[in-house]
């Protein structure tokens, strides 16, 4: 692949003046007697029908001992309910030809499944019933802690996977619910009470919010989404956490987990990002366009495309509920470590101190209007997902349909302010996977002291 | 006529002979061929080419090198220079990538309709005049061979596949890895590459695939107006070599830091094109598609010993592999895993599939085919790849007929063709700690 990581100088390049229009297609947005939203909307085309459903509460709301439950009880939802043991489920579900994947994301517990249009009545019936009657049967339980144990372990056989979660243990640490990441260790301390506790908690009408688009007529889907849901009982709205203010540490940190033999280093480097709600939103993420965030950005350029260091290196910016991360994130072989990182720390600086100029702006806005139709609004499973988030986030529509005019208003001073603001050179959090008998010395210097654990030691260097 | 019924209740309104006409065609007088379908949901388009040229073009001592050559197309033609292809597109709100196989390299544009003609003219440019520069070639070699490092070398299941495709795989050139061999990564020449271009990238080796918010008659135009003057010369001929037959199973171990083990068996294949293929296709959803598919239903959730089964196989214009893959569970020994998935092959090829779990397949290949039509990447994907492995882009309206068509019957003959242990190569990873040998030592 030549690459999927999201550049640098738009040297002569005639920007094309933007006049797109960014509109969510008409909707319906309801909210049943017992709390649960609903949105449908329809799009002809393809007869398939996605059937998205989000619990609020996600990584936020797992308890501070037990990192992961929100998912482990999505996981659970279909491994037997009222009516139906995990088999019968599972036949039922492949019958339809119908998917279903769940994942807890850091607010909410999201379940998405698609359908074709002729089935949605029986995809719907089966959904509910995993929604609102899993039964949580002990074998179950037991089978799928032991499951989800051994792939957290299996994680740690994939560095490109596993940095991730040593990155938010490290960087928010055991007191930030984003610091909490599931591991063997969080998944000792669950049980069936503990989920089934969960679900109780957290599976009702206030909580949830459906999400229906696809080829299928509105007006009966409503109708076939309150039948099939108007028992979930109303429950108690869940608090959502205080907001917590991410401190800039004095000095840099550093984490460097040691996979002996590993002959790429993976890393991160973090800093202090926005929350998905930050006035700054807009600004940053064309900002992160020009950084990092396209193929032609300013790190990618720099460490693959002149140096061949890396096949990718990109910034990535979480948009959670709570304030996130800004961070750099490429691989390079062992003994480019040292090289890589400067050089990505040189790229951090010019921006931080040159800035940006207004023909790049320009083009980071042309660029971000040209892939968002594609990348939002295409297909059925994009908006479904959309329309979640909003709803989970607290956004109404504008939110997508203004963006355009909100990017066209960011100007270049107010984009070297967020560069500034956000593009630290300081205070890094830098975490490192690779072997630790060779990069050790190479990675010395970027911080006073080194954090060092072993990969095959429990759980991610936290809980 | 149960056939016609069915796929009337699957795309209500929509006539699946209709679809299959809203794709315009074309040929150049060079010999490249041009498809296209319009679709207006949103101001985007997909533009895809494929070109015939895969690692099955090469040869021992430049393996790798199709693959090099998607990276080198981003990297410099006449009238753009190095990194305008994507520069250029970015501004223009669009972005790309490509993908390398043993067969074809696709190059995937996406953008908004009012780029469509400065796309045309880039892709016309790095195809008739793609430029080389020393310095370029040598940093794009270290971005490769970093590639191979996160895919293989440090991707466990990337390693055993590569080990496993290997040792099945002894004559044909589907024998080495699309990334190619470390070596060979480090050692092209200039020249090397200067040849495969020119023997290659050819308008009579390549499809070009348009779909989304576009007009045919304008894509039509365009297409003659910047692609027509490019020369037809002759390309590879066909590999001569013909895989043997294996004549008994082999059986790989490799050793790697690693937390768990992992399972493969691989199985020869006829090539995608064969009559054989639908029912290969349903055998396999019936294998490993879903929980409640034959391989995860018994390992995954009734026996406990594996974390995940899968089964992959790829288009192929030559006879390839089934791939099983299996992640056994931490303590549970490799070789009962073994046993369990030999034991759930030798029952399909024992006694005849019953025709509820025949039809839950069906459902399932069908419900992901139309999945994969969803978007215009998809589409222009799926249009591409019929026209080459199928040799027919109306192929994608026509299969799901093929696969409603498969019998029980069926299912077992290719199964007992497949699924059986001379045909078969065993890749076993095994955990081994860096760390306790050094401690040994």
């Amino acid at each position: 692949m030549k690459g999927v990581l999201p550049a640098l100088l738009a040297i002569a390049v005639a920007i094309p003046l933007a006049a797109a229009e960014l509109r969510l297609p008409p909707f319906s947005r309801q909210v049943l007697p017992n709390g649960l939203t609903l949105e449908v909307m329809q799009r002809k085309g393809i007869p398939l029908v996605e059937i998205d459903i989000a619990v609020k509460g996600g990584v936020e709301s797992d308890p501070a001992d037990q990192p992961g439950l929100a998912e482990v009880t999505g996981e659970l939802l279909r491994k037997g309910t009222t009516s139906r043991d995990s088999d019968e489920f599972s036949k039922d579900l492949d019958a339809l030809g119908g998917t279903y994947r769940i994942r807890a994301d850091a607010q909410s517990t999201l379940l998405q499944s698609e359908f074709l249009s002729k089935d949605f009545g029986a995809g719907l019936a089966l959904i509910a019933d995993a929604v609102l009657h899993a039964t949580f049967p002990e074998s179950e339980v037991k089978k799928l802690l032991a499951q989800q144990s051994d792939k957290a372990k299996a994680t740690k056989d994939d560095p490109a996977e596993a940095i991730e979660p040593y990155a938010h243990a490290f960087f928010f640490g055991e007191s930030h619910p984003y610091g909490r990441v599931m591991s063997e260790i969080s998944i000792a301390h669950m049980n069936r009470d503990s989920i089934a506790n969960y679900h109780k908690r957290m599976y009702s009408g206030r909580n949830l919010a459906i999400a229906v688009v696809g080829d299928i007529d509105a007006q009966n889907a409503r109708a076939e989404v309150e039948r099939a849901f108007d028992s979930a009982p109303a429950g108690e709205p869940y608090q959502w956490t205080e907001p917590i203010r991410l401190s800039r540490t004095p000095r840099a940190r550093l984490l460097l987990v040691d996979k002996p033999a590993a002959t790429q280093t993976y890393f991160f480097i973090a800093q202090p990002g926005i929350d998905a709600k930050s006035s700054d939103r807009v600004a940053v993420s064309l900002v992160n366009t020009l950084f990092g965030g396209r193929f032609t950005s300013m790190l990618n350029e720099e460490l693959r495309v002149k140096s061949g260091l890396t096949y990718g290196a990109r910034n990535i910016i979480d948009e959670d509920r709570l304030q996130g991360m800004n961070s750099i994130s490429t691989f390079t072989k062992t003994d480019s470590t040292g090289e890589a990182v400067a050089l990505s720390l040189q790229v951090l600086k010019d921006l931080n101190e040159h800035g940006l100029k207004a023909d790049q702006l320009a083009s980071a806005k042309a660029y971000e209007q040209g892939v968002t139709p594609r990348e939002m609004l295409e297909t059925p499973d994009q908006l479904a997902k959309l329309l979640l988030r909003l709803e989970m986030l607290g956004f109404g529509p504008d939110e997508v349909n203004t963006l355009f005019q909100r990017m066209d208003a960011v100007s270049i001073a107010e984009a070297n302010t967020v560069a500034r603001k956000y593009f630290e050179t300081s205070g890094l959090t830098f975490i490192f996977i690779g072997d630790a008998k060779k990069i050790r010395a190479q990675v010395a210097k970027f911080a006073p002291e080194i954090k060092e654990i072993d990969i095959s030691a429990p759980g991610f260097g936290g809980i | 006529m149960r056939l016609a019924l069915l796929l009337a209740l699957l795309w209500p309104g929509i006539s699946l002979a209709r679809i299959g006409d809203s794709v315009q065609t074309s040929t150049l007088k060079n010999g490249m061929k041009i498809l296209v379908q319009e679709d207006h949901t949103v101001p985007a388009v997909a533009l895809y080419f494929f070109y015939r040229v895969g690692s099955r073009d090469e040869r021992p001592g430049i393996t790798g090198i199709s693959h090099f050559f998607e990276h080198m197309m981003f990297n410099g033609s006449q009238h753009f220079g190095p990194g305008e292809f994507d520069r250029q597109m970015e501004v223009h709100g669009g972005n790309n990538n490509a993908y390398t196989t043993k067969d074809v390299t696709v190059y995937t544009d996406w953008f908004p309709p009012d780029t469509l003609d400065l796309m045309m003219r880039m892709e016309s440019d790095r195809m008739a005049h793609l430029v080389f520069q020393p310095k370029i070639v040598e940093s794009e070699r270290g971005v490769v061979y970093s590639e191979r490092r996160l895919r293989v070398d440090n991707d466990n299941l990337g390693a055993l596949s590569e080990e496993v495709e290997a040792a099945a795989i002894i004559a044909h050139p589907y024998h080495w890895p699309v990334v190619g061999w470390a070596s060979d990564i480090e050692a092209w020449t200039m020249q090397d590459l200067e040849t495969y271009y020119k023997q290659g990238y050819a308008p009579n080796n390549c499809i070009m695939v348009v779909t989304g918010d576009v007009r045919t008659d304008r894509v039509f135009q365009l297409a003659k107006q910047y692609f027509e003057a490019i020369p037809s010369h002759a390309t590879f001929g066909e590999p001569r070599t013909v895989e043997p037959k294996q004549e008994g199973e082999r059986v790989v171990r490799i050793r790697k830091e690693a937390e768990l083990p992992l399972l493969m068996l691989a199985f020869h294949m006829p090539p995608t094109k064969s009559p054989e293929y639908p029912a290969i296709e349903v055998l396999e959803t019936i294998l490993a598609t879903g929980e409640s598919s034959r391989l995860y239903s018994r390992l995954v959730n009734h026996e406990q010993a594996a974390l995940n089964a899968q089964v992959f196989d790829e288009p192929s214009l030559d006879p390839f592999l089934l791939s099983i893959v299996i992640e056994p569970r931490a303590g549970v020994a490799v070789d009962h895993v073994r046993t369990l998935v030999v034991s759930e092959l030798e029952k399909i090829k024992a006694s005849p599939v019953p025709e509820t779990e025949l039809r839950k397949a069906k459902n399932q290949w069908l419900a992901a085919h139309y999945r994969e039509l969803k978007s215009n990447a998809g589409r222009a994907n799926m249009l591409g790849t019929y026209e080459i492995f199928y040799g027919d882009y109306k192929k994608l309206y026509e299969e799901p007929a093929e696969v409603e068509k498969v019998t029980a019957a069926d299912i077992q003959r290719v199964a007992r063709q497949i699924l059986t242990p001379e045909n078969r190569t065993v890749g076993i990873l095994i955990p081994q700690s860096k760390r306790t040998e050094e401690a040994r030592k």
